[in-house]
C-alpha cells in the first residue's frame, strides 16, 4: 500500500499513465465547468474562459509546438460545444504559442500572480482574435447572418474585459494543482533516470 | 532512411499520441460534443430540481385570471380560424429544465436536460414564461442546445401586434434585442407588444416576444426599435419545447426570415 502513495516507487508505465490520466481529467473538469454559471463566476453574463486558462497553464513551461497543439485540440472540443464557425482552435493556438514564447525568466517569475497576469493578457488577445475572425467572416460572406461590424467590436469590448478579469482571478484554481503535479512528475522522472 | 528510422524511434510515440489526441478532438467536433453534454447532464442531475416550477407560478391569482381570459380568447380565435379555414396545429409542449448556458461568450445558447429520447427535435420552438426564447439547434439523446433569440446571429421575422408593422428582430446579447423595420415610417410607439410574424420561416406566427422600449426613426437604412424581451432570458430555469409546425423550418443554416 505504501508503494502506491510514494511517487518515487511507481513504475515508469504507471507514472506515465497516471500523468496522462490526471491531465485528461483536468481538461474534462474544465470542459464541464464551461456551461455552468455558478454565482460569483459571472460578470455581465460572461464567465471565466476555462479552456484558455488550461492552455496557458499547459504552455507556461512547454515549447511553442506543444502549446499550439494543446490549443488546437481544446479549440476543436470547444467548437463541438458551441458552434464550429469561426473555429476556437485559432485563438487558443495563438494563446498557446504566445504563452510558450514569452520570455518569462526575464520579466516575470512562475508564481500564480504572474500566471494570472499572463491569463489576463491572453484573454484579451484571444477575444481579439475571435473578433477578427468574426470580422473576416462578416466581410467575406455578407449574405450570411453574422453580426454587423459595429456589434462585433462592441461585444468584443464587453467580452474581452469581463473574461479577462474573471479568467485571471480563477486561473490559480487550475494552475496551482496542475503545476504541482507536473513538477512532481518531472522530479520523479529525473530521479528515476539518474 | 536510417535517420528517418532513428527519428521515428525517438519521436514515434510522441507523434502517435499527438495524432491520437488531435483525431479525438476532431471527432468530438464532428459529433458536435454529444458525449460531453451527456456527461454534463449526468453530473448535474443531482442539482436539478424535480418539482414543476410552472405549477408554483400558476398559484398567482391575477395570473389565473389572465389565463382564463386567454383561454376564452383562444377558443374564440379557434372558432374564427375554423370559419376562415386557417390551419395551425397546437401541440402540447415538453417541459425541460435549463441545465447550462453557452460554453463561450460569443454565442448565446442554453443547454436543456431533455433530448431526442423525450421527443425534442432540431428546429423545435422553445418558449419560457413570457414568450419566445429560441430554437433547438442540436439534439443528443438526453440534452439539447438552444440558440437564443438574443444571439446576434439569430434573426426572427416579427410584427407589431397593434399595427401589423413587420420587421426583423436581431439579438443584442443580454435581455435586449433590436427590431429593424421594413418601412421608412412605421406606425409604432413605445409600449407596443411584438410577436413572431406569419412570414417567419423558423417560428410559427403569433408567439409573443416582448415590448417596444424606444424607437429611433432616424436610423439608417431603416428605422429601429429597441425591444425589451418579456421572458427573463438571463435567468431561465425551465422552458417549454414545442414542435415547430412551420413548413420551412428545415434549413437551419439560413437563419434569416425575410
Amino acid at each position: 500500500m505504501a508503494t502506491f502513495f510514494d511517487p518515487f516507487l511507481w513504475s515508469p508505465s504507471l507514472r506515465r499513465s497516471l500523468n496522462w490520466g490526471i491531465t485528461v481529467f483536468s481538461v474534462l473538469a474544465c470542459l464541464l465547468t464551461m456551461p455552468t454559471r455558478i454565482p460569483g463566476m459571472e460578470l455581465l453574463g460572461v464567465g471565466p474562459n476555462w479552456m484558455l486558462i488550461w492552455v496557458v497553464v499547459w504552455s507556461v513551461n512547454r515549447t511553442a509546438w506543444e502549446g499550439a497543439i494543446a490549443g488546437i485540440v481544446l479549440g476543436f472540443i470547444q467548437d463541438a460545444m458551441t458552434a464550429p464557425n469561426p473555429s476556437h482552435a485559432v485563438s487558443l493556438a495563438v494563446v498557446g504559442i504566445l504563452t510558450a514564447r514569452l520570455r518569462k525568466q526575464r520579466y516575470i517569475q512562475e508564481d500564480f500572480i504572474s500566471v494570472a497576469l499572463i491569463v489576463f493578457g491572453m484573454a484579451v488577445i484571444s477575444e481579439t482574435v475571435v473578433a477578427l475572425q468574426f470580422t473576416l467572416g462578416s466581410l467575406t460572406n455578407p449574405t450570411e447572418s453574422y453580426p454587423t461590424l459595429g456589434e462585433i467590436w462592441l461585444f468584443h469590448q464587453q467580452i474581452a474585459l469581463c473574461s479577462a478579469i474573471l479568467s485571471s482571478l480563477w486561473a490559480p484554481v487550475v494552475y496551482y494543482p496542475l503545476q504541482r503535479w507536473w513538477n512532481l512528475m518531472e522530479t520523479v522522472e529525473q530521479a528515476q533516470l539518474s | 532512411m536510417l535517420t528517418v528510422r532513428r527519428w521515428w524511434g525517438r519521436r514515434g510515440l510522441q507523434v502517435g499520441l499527438i495524432v491520437l489526441t488531435l483525431s479525438i478532438a476532431w471527432g468530438l467536433r464532428q459529433s458536435e460534443g454529444g458525449v460531453i453534454y451527456e456527461l454534463y447532464r449526468w453530473l448535474t442531475l443531482p442539482f436539478q430540481s424535480e418539482q414543476d416550477v410552472r405549477s408554483i407560478a400558476l398559484e398567482n391569482a391575477s395570473l389565473r385570471e389572465l389565463q382564463g381570459r386567454l383561454l376564452e380568447l383562444e377558443s374564440q380565435n379557434q372558432r374564427l380560424r375554423q370559419l376562415l379555414d386557417y390551419s395551425s396545429e397546437q401541440t402540447e409542449g415538453i417541459v425541460a429544465p435549463v441545465i447550462g448556458r453557452s460554453a463561450d461568450h460569443w454565442w448565446q445558447q442554453i443547454i436543456l436536460g431533455r433530448g431526442r429520447n423525450d421527443g425534442v427535435a432540431v428546429g423545435d420552438v422553445v418558449s419560457g414564461t413570457g414568450g419566445l426564447v429560441g430554437r433547438v439547434t442540436h439534439v443528443t439523446p438526453n440534452t439539447s442546445r438552444v440558440l437564443l433569440i438574443t444571439d446576434p446571429t439569430s434573426q426572427v421575422g416579427v410584427t407589431i401586434s397593434r399595427t401589423r408593422m413587420m420587421g426583423v428582430l436581431r439579438g443584442q446579447a443580454g435581455n435586449r434585442a433590436v427590431m429593424q423595420f421594413f418601412e421608412k415610417e412605421p406606425n409604432v410607439r413605445p409600449g407596443d407588444t411584438i410577436a413572431t410574424s406569419p412570414i417567419s420561416q423558423l417560428f410559427p406566427a403569433g408567439i409573443p416576444i416582448g415590448q417596444v422600449e424606444s424607437v429611433d426613426f432616424r436610423k439608417s437604412p431603416a428605422p429601429e426599435a429597441v425591444i425589451e424581451l418579456s421572458s427573463p432570458i438571463g435567468y431561465l430555469e425551465w422552458v417549454i419545447v414545442s414542435k415547430n409546425t412551420t413548413p420551412q423550418s428545415e434549413p437551419i443554416e439560413s437563419e434569416t426570415a425575410e
